[in-house]
């Protein structure tokens, strides 16, 4: 094995975690706002996968020049599934958890149900675009566009993140309702707009990983399950609710699981994943990174 | 400015107030005073809109605002400080008090009330950059009576804000209190300390279990024999 494989291993590994990071930063949002875990959240991303293909078929764009629109159509889904749903199922006095859960678990099946009815369960894909098979050689690594552009959009997007977070009145109000949500009506700001927000930026963040996936994904109504175990092992393993836990995180299970490939086979590439998994939380159960 | 009508609260099935009236002109202070569980907090509460009237009204500037939620009557102008002070804990004192003039969009109508929020409790501002559950007891309760000032309010309410904190600090927040009012504000204070809080009031209520027992100005309040024997220790 020359030094040669391992960088490529490496380097490809990397660029697929920065795009895990991303399709889980919306879980990881969304849950350390407010503490419900969204189990539609592959769902989700499979909405946005299909709303992606529309697009594409109705304009003939490119994908990733519709990933603006995919996103801003995902805010909109997230913040209409918050008020007109998840607010109810938070409103419950018994059981407020397990309501949770069988809430948005409940609406992933109702959106893979309805994927099935409107798009059959046919594999569908988006033509790539520009990116569509071309790739970038240094020396002589060679990684695929698709990959390398959906690193750099998902860098780009923490960047607006933490500039969200760090430098508006949106963003402390988001972190001052996380701290504590029953205050901030003290300072006049009202917790369901920020809550609403939350899932609208949530899953405006999926929007975004869906874009960037369509463009090397096929899409059909399960497309989701393939990559929000993933996403749910990120935000465990980044400390739940702690979107720079989850970056970290990302990079790491792409890492992990590049190696795995390597060094045991491809068909098993996971498995190094879940065993880093089951290490962390027996030996660290509030995750990497996680504060709590 | 603030008048409460017969008004009920209560938790689950416990009564906790019952036909409470009482009301507040502009500029004015107003004790609400009793022992421990008699529903001092509960009077602010419900006013804050945090506990929802059961009977009864509340009206700010002629306007009814019992339903209204807790956020709506912080834009109306009224901010309240509970209890349990309810500051951002893992966040600093800046971005505390930055998050009190969330509603103000102008410059002004931000650093307007950070000067006279930094001008009453100066410590605050060395401490600007520290993480508020870091401060001791009295500077959390300065901080508290700080955001609530930073969201300009016409009518402050503060329950016990000498609680729990050392003597020295407690003139302090006392003369903060009022120097507040001295800038026109309207201020509701809930205080188990009668006889400091009777020196810089004009009127005063005491309650027990829920309903008002003695009601009048802050000399007629002193003067009442069994104010002076139960609650003034004289
Ligand atoms: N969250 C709550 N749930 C149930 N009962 C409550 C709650 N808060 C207060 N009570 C009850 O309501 C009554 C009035 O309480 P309140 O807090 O208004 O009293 P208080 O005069 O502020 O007392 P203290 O001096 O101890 O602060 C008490 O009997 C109390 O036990
Ligand atoms: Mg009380």
């Amino acid at each position: 094995m020359t030094a040669q494989i391992v960088l490529q291993v490496l380097l490809s590994g990397l660029l697929m975690g920065l795009i895990y990071a991303l399709v889980a930063s919306g879980l990881a949002l969304i849950f350390g706002l407010m503490d419900v875990v969204n189990f539609a959240h592959g769902d989700f991303l499979m909405v946005a996968m299909y709303a992606l293909f529309v697009l594409v078929a109705m304009s003939g764009a490119d994908p990733l020049l519709l990933a603006p629109v995919v996103t801003l159509v995902l805010f909109a889904f997230g913040a209409a599934i918050y008020l007109g749903i998840v607010r109810f199922a938070m409103r419950v006095q018994t059981n407020r958890g397990m309501v949770q859960v069988f809430t948005t678990f409940g609406l992933g099946l109702l959106l893979q149900g309805l994927a099935q009815t409107i798009f059959t369960p046919d594999y569908r894909s988006v033509d790539g675009g520009i990116v569509a098979g071309k790739s970038v050689a240094l020396g002589g690594i060679i990684l695929p566009m698709p990959h390398v552009v959906g690193a750099l959009i998902s860098l780009a997007a923490f960047g607006l993140i933490w500039l969200l977070i760090n430098r508006t009145d949106l963003g402390k109000a988001l972190e001052a309702t996380r701290e504590d949500a029953d205050a901030v009506a003290l300072v006049g700001i009202d917790r369901n707009r920020v809550f609403a927000i939350g899932w609208g930026l949530g899953s405006a963040l999926v929007g975004l990983s869906a874009s960037i996936l369509a463009t090397f994904f096929y899409i059909f109504p399960g497309v989701g399950n393939s990559f929000v175990l993933i996403a749910f092992v990120t935000v465990a393993l980044g400390g739940f609710g702690s979107v720079y836990g989850a970056l970290a995180a990302g990079v790491l299970i792409g890492l992990i699981e590049a190696m795995t490939a390597l060094l045991v086979a491809p068909s098993l590439k996971m498995l190094g994943v879940f065993a880093v998994y089951l290490a962390v939380v027996t030996f660290r159960p509030r995750g990497l990174f996680g504060s709590m | 400015m603030l008048e409460v009508r017969h008004l009920a609260a209560g938790y689950h099935g416990l009564v906790a107030l019952a036909d409470v009236s009482f009301g507040v002109a502009a500029g004015e202070i107003l004790v609400v005073a009793g022992a421990n569980g008699a529903g001092k907090s509960t009077v602010l509460k419900t006013v804050a809109g945090v506990v929802p009237a059961r009977s009864g009204t509340i009206t700010f500037d002629g306007a009814r605002i019992d339903h209204l939620a807790a956020h709506r009557i912080t834009r109306l102008g009224m901010a309240f400080v509970p209890e349990e002070r309810r500051l951002f804990p893992r966040m600093t004192v800046r971005d505390n008090l930055r998050l009190g003039s969330y509603l103000h969009r102008r410059r002004a109508d931000r650093e307007a009330p950070l000067a006279t929020v930094l001008r009453l409790f100066p410590r605050l501002e060395e401490r600007m950059d520290q993480l508020a559950a870091t401060l001791s007891g009295g500077e959390q309760q300065m901080l508290a009576i700080g955001r609530a000032l930073m969201t300009r309010p016409r009518l402050l309410m503060l329950d016990e804000p000498s609680q729990g904190i050392m003597p020295r600090l407690v003139a302090e927040i006392f003369r903060a209190i009022e120097e507040v009012r001295r800038a026109g504000i309207t201020i509701l204070l809930v205080e188990q300390r009668l006889t400091e809080s009777l020196a810089i009031a004009d009127k005063a209520i005491i309650l027990r279990t829920g309903r008002i027992v003695v009601a009048g100005t802050a000399a007629e309040v002193r003067a009442n024999p069994e104010v002076r024997s139960a609650y003034l220790g004289m």
